[in-house]
């Protein structure tokens, strides 16, 4: 059986948001201790790492580990009609395979959805090393990435051991970012070697505007034309990482 | 060049069925992309044949349907109700974003080449790329380029033609620059590599060993040669064999020959037949399982969503759990008469505003055959049994009108009825004749009673009656007298105009109005408009002698000037072919 309640329904509809941003379909691994899920999006370029403890929950009870499939799409449509400090409740009735959401406050309402087939695909974690590494907090480096992508849609991100650079070059502007390190934005600051790689705003953009309503601070990391891993802090023992590939110029 | 981080050990397990070869054995697209450029090289098509056939050979069974529907243009198979949705918009987006060059760089390659899958490989070739690389790799195969395109179909709703683009620039981004050109020529729809349809039959003859007019009839039963090729891969001649008509998969209609005279149809049959009226409508397939009801188009295209009350009429009236039923929908105007077949076809593929084209445009259903039958195919039939079946079945929807006679005469009186009800004439079908998908034989005829259009001019007009009350909406059309110049009236029609062009009409021929008439006007002869009729016959109403039977318009002849309308003498000369040709009978 699986059952849990969040006493704010705004924490569980932000982390449902950021996974739709990659997948409209998610398996997630529901066992005693938690929830996890780990996923890619359908073109192999991103990649979600997340996990929460049942510390999070309010109440949370699940007697045997299992899989649940559902439409997120779908579920945030229902959990968008949740207000301020009202509370929701999951609960999977395994016989029908359907899952309930009931959302708790200003008057009751009961939704039910149903669950999909599990996918059993295991998605490995990209074998990448790292030589950069910066912390940042997620207000500033949003704000940042909304600088660049008025002018383009890919940006190259440039760190080494003084500051972190942000570029875009569009068809007709340009825009440059630096954050240094000590500002109140770039909180720490690790280089082994001076490190750049563009990535795609469309991608880097979402996951970063909706990742920041979860968390306050991000930490990066990458090498030259590589992945860039991007974990956002999350309450108690939770985890939300992120792998982004990079846009390698070819001959 | 193809970059990525990490090699993919093992996504989980496919489940494959008889495939023996493991994932790294699939066919790569590369392969695919020199067969189709080879096909494009070459005009002789026992030369694509060969090819074709050696690659299809060399497939993996799930490997065939993907290739099979690819080569022919289509992301996925006919019957497949799946559709990219990429527009040019994000097409040419992606190719910029990747190529990173000035679009008149993309202007330049397709003038040279004439084609968007070409200049996008020339683009490719000579740009500096700035590709997106994937997490993990996997080599760009038949499969995997089947898949990216499931994904793509998949996204729908807020935010899609961005996630489209992101799919698609993976996709490009992981092909090489001959894959790429073919990777838009499927997006597109359009291969252009001169290899249709029926090559395809030809190629999975030969590269299964199974004779063509197998390949041919299963086709035809199936909808689609991809079906058929599937089939020849797994199971050989005998599951070609098996393939047989399915409900919701279109099959090809079968079709008629055109014929010119009753007597001539009689013959063939044997002296007697079967006439129905030939209704100048859409004729459509109607597929119904259960509660479920789907609609196809002659040319196999789905438009159940444009026809909500056939659907209706179907699932309330028709007595059978599973039926595939043929009929024509007609169009009708307000006094029930049949209306231009150019108006039903604003209905058709039309998914918007349809409540207020079903107002507009009512539709009328005449059911004329049944393919099928709880569980049982009925094409090995004969048609008078078919019918018989199809009126148990099919409760209160009408019947075309049928006649069965050995009557010439009767036949002929028939005709003129079907045409003076506003029909485009009689189809023939032989008593004892099966259905024959997609085949057009003699079994069944056509007989269509339109001559060639003219070009007329009108030369007066009178104001209609009811709703076209402030509408000159009946005109006198007339042909020039070559030797003298004089325009001479050869019928009159208030047949063919739509309700816009009745408005604008009446405009034009105010103002072009030489003197007002009890009831309209004489004009200046100046608007000239394609006509269509049935016949031309002798009549002492006109100057000329000649009057044309069932006149109606075709279209309005902008292009043309009163000078270079039909002639009388043309007129004439019709008039004789057609009666020296009923005089041989």
């Amino acid at each position: 059986m699986f059952k849990l309640r969040i006493a704010d329904a705004k924490l569980l509809r932000d982390m449902i948001t950021v996974i739709s941003t990659l997948v409209d379909e998610a398996t997630f691994n529901i066992n005693p201790e938690g929830i996890k899920l780990r996923a890619m999006d359908p073109s192999r370029v991103a990649m979600i790492d997340f996990s929460w403890p049942k510390t999070i929950f309010d109440e949370y009870l699940c007697d045997a580990p299992m899989k649940m499939c559902i439409n997120v799409s779908e579920m945030l449509k229902l959990l968008r009609r949740a207000a301020k400090e009202e509370s929701v409740e999951l609960a999977l009735d395994e016989k029908t395979a359907r899952l309930t959401i009931a959302i708790k406050g200003r008057y009751d309402r009961t939704f039910n959805m149903p669950t999909l087939e599990a996918t059993e695909e295991e998605v490995p974690t990209p074998k990448v090393t790292f030589n950069v590494r910066a912390k940042t907090t997620t207000h500033g480096l949003h704000q940042a990435i909304e600088d660049v992508q008025l002018v383009s849609d890919h940006v190259r991100v440039e760190i080494d051991n003084e500051k972190m650079t942000l570029r875009a070059t569009g068809d007709l502007m340009g825009a440059i970012v630096e954050l240094k390190k000590g500002s109140e934005t770039l909180l720490e600051l690790e280089a082994k070697e001076s490190s750049k790689a563009t990535f795609s705003l469309s991608y880097l953009s979402d996951i970063i505007k909706n990742a920041s309503a979860t968390s306050d601070i991000a930490t990066l990391e990458f090498s030259t034309d590589m992945p860039i891993k991007i974990d956002f802090q999350q309450p108690k023992e939770g985890k939300l990482t992120f792998y982004l590939a990079p846009r390698i110029e070819v001959e | 060049m193809f970059m990525s981080f990490d090699k993919i050990e093992s996504i989980g397990e496919e489940q494959r069925g008889l495939s023996l070869k493991g994932k790294d054995m699939e066919t790569r697209f590369q392969v695919f992309a020199e067969l189709c450029e080879k096909l494009e090289a070459t005009s002789k098509r026992l030369v694509m044949v060969d090819l074709t056939a050696d690659f299809l050979n060399q497939l993996d069974a799930d490997e065939v349907e993907p290739t099979v529907s690819m080569m022919l243009g289509r992301a996925f198979p006919k019957w497949d109700q799946r559709v990219l949705e990429i527009s040019w918009a994000t097409l040419s987006d992606v190719i910029k974003s990747l190529t990173n060059v000035k679009w008149t760089r993309f202007r330049e390659a397709f003038a040279k080449t004439g084609d968007i899958g070409a200049a996008t490989k020339i683009l490719f070739e000579s740009s500096k790329m700035r590709k997106q690389a994937t997490l993990f790799e996997k080599p760009l195969t038949i499969l995997e380029v089947r898949r990216a395109l499931e994904a793509i179909a998949e996204i729908s709703g807020y935010g899609s033609r961005e996630r489209k683009e992101r799919l698609l620039e993976t996709l490009f981004s992981q092909a090489s620059a001959l894959e790429v050109k073919f990777l838009v020529k499927i997006v597109i729809g359009e291969m252009r590599t001169g290899f249709y349809e029926g090559l395809m039959e030809l190629a999975v003859s030969k590269a299964f060993n199974i004779p063509l007019d197998v390949v041919q009839t299963a086709a035809m039963l199936s909808g689609d040669v991809v079906e058929v090729a599937k089939m020849a891969k797994l199971h050989g001649k005998d599951g070609v064999l098996k393939l047989k008509l399915q409900v919701f998969r279109p099959f090809r209609p079968m079709m008629a020959q055109s014929s010119e005279s009753v007597e001539e149809v009689l013959g063939e049959h044997g002296r007697e037949t079967a006439f129905e009226y030939k209704l100048d409508g859409a004729r459509i397939q109607i597929h119904k399982y259960d509660e479920e009801v789907r609609i196809f188009s002659r040319r196999l295209t789905d438009v159940t969503q444009s026809l909500p009350e056939i659907v209706e009429l179907t699932k309330t009236r028709v007595q059978a759990r599973q039926a595939v039923l043929e009929g024509e929908v007609v169009a009708v105007g307000e006094d029930r008469s049949p209306m231009l077949f150019q108006h039903l076809m604003r209905r058709f593929r039309r998914v918007h505003k349809i409540e207020e084209m079903q107002r507009r445009i009512p539709i009328e259903l005449y059911l004329f055959d049944i393919i099928y039958l709880d569980e049982k195919s009925l094409i090995a039939l004969p048609y008078v049994e078919r019918r018989k079946k199809l009126s148990e079945v099919c409760g209160d929807i009408p019947l075309t009108e049928q006649l069965i006679t050995r009557s010439p005469k009767e036949a002929k009186r028939f005709l003129e009825e079907a045409i003076e009800a506003g029909h485009e004439g009689l189809m023939a079908k032989k008593l004892d004749s099966a259905y024959t998908p997609g085949i057009r034989g003699k079994r069944w005829f056509k007989i269509k009673k339109t001559l060639e259009p003219l070009d007329l001019v009108i030369v007066g007009a009178e104001w209609g009656y009811g709703r076209r009350h402030s509408w000159l909406s009946n005109y006198y059309l007339a042909a020039r007298d070559a030797e003298t110049g004089i325009f001479l009236v050869v019928g009159k029609t208030f047949k063919g105009l739509t309700d816009r062009e009745f408005i604008q009409m009446t405009k034009r021929l105010k103002a072009l109005t030489i003197k007002k008439q009890p009831h309209g006007v004489t004009v200046a002869p100046k608007v000239v408009v394609e006509v269509v009729y049935n016949e031309i016959q002798k009549s002492p109403k006109y100057e000329c002698e000649m009057a044309l039977r069932f006149a109606r318009i075709k279209r309005i002849r902008e292009d043309k000037s009163p000078e270079e309308a039909d002639t009388i003498q043309r007129v004439r000369e019709i008039y004789e072919r057609q009666y020296g040709k009923k005089a041989r009978y």
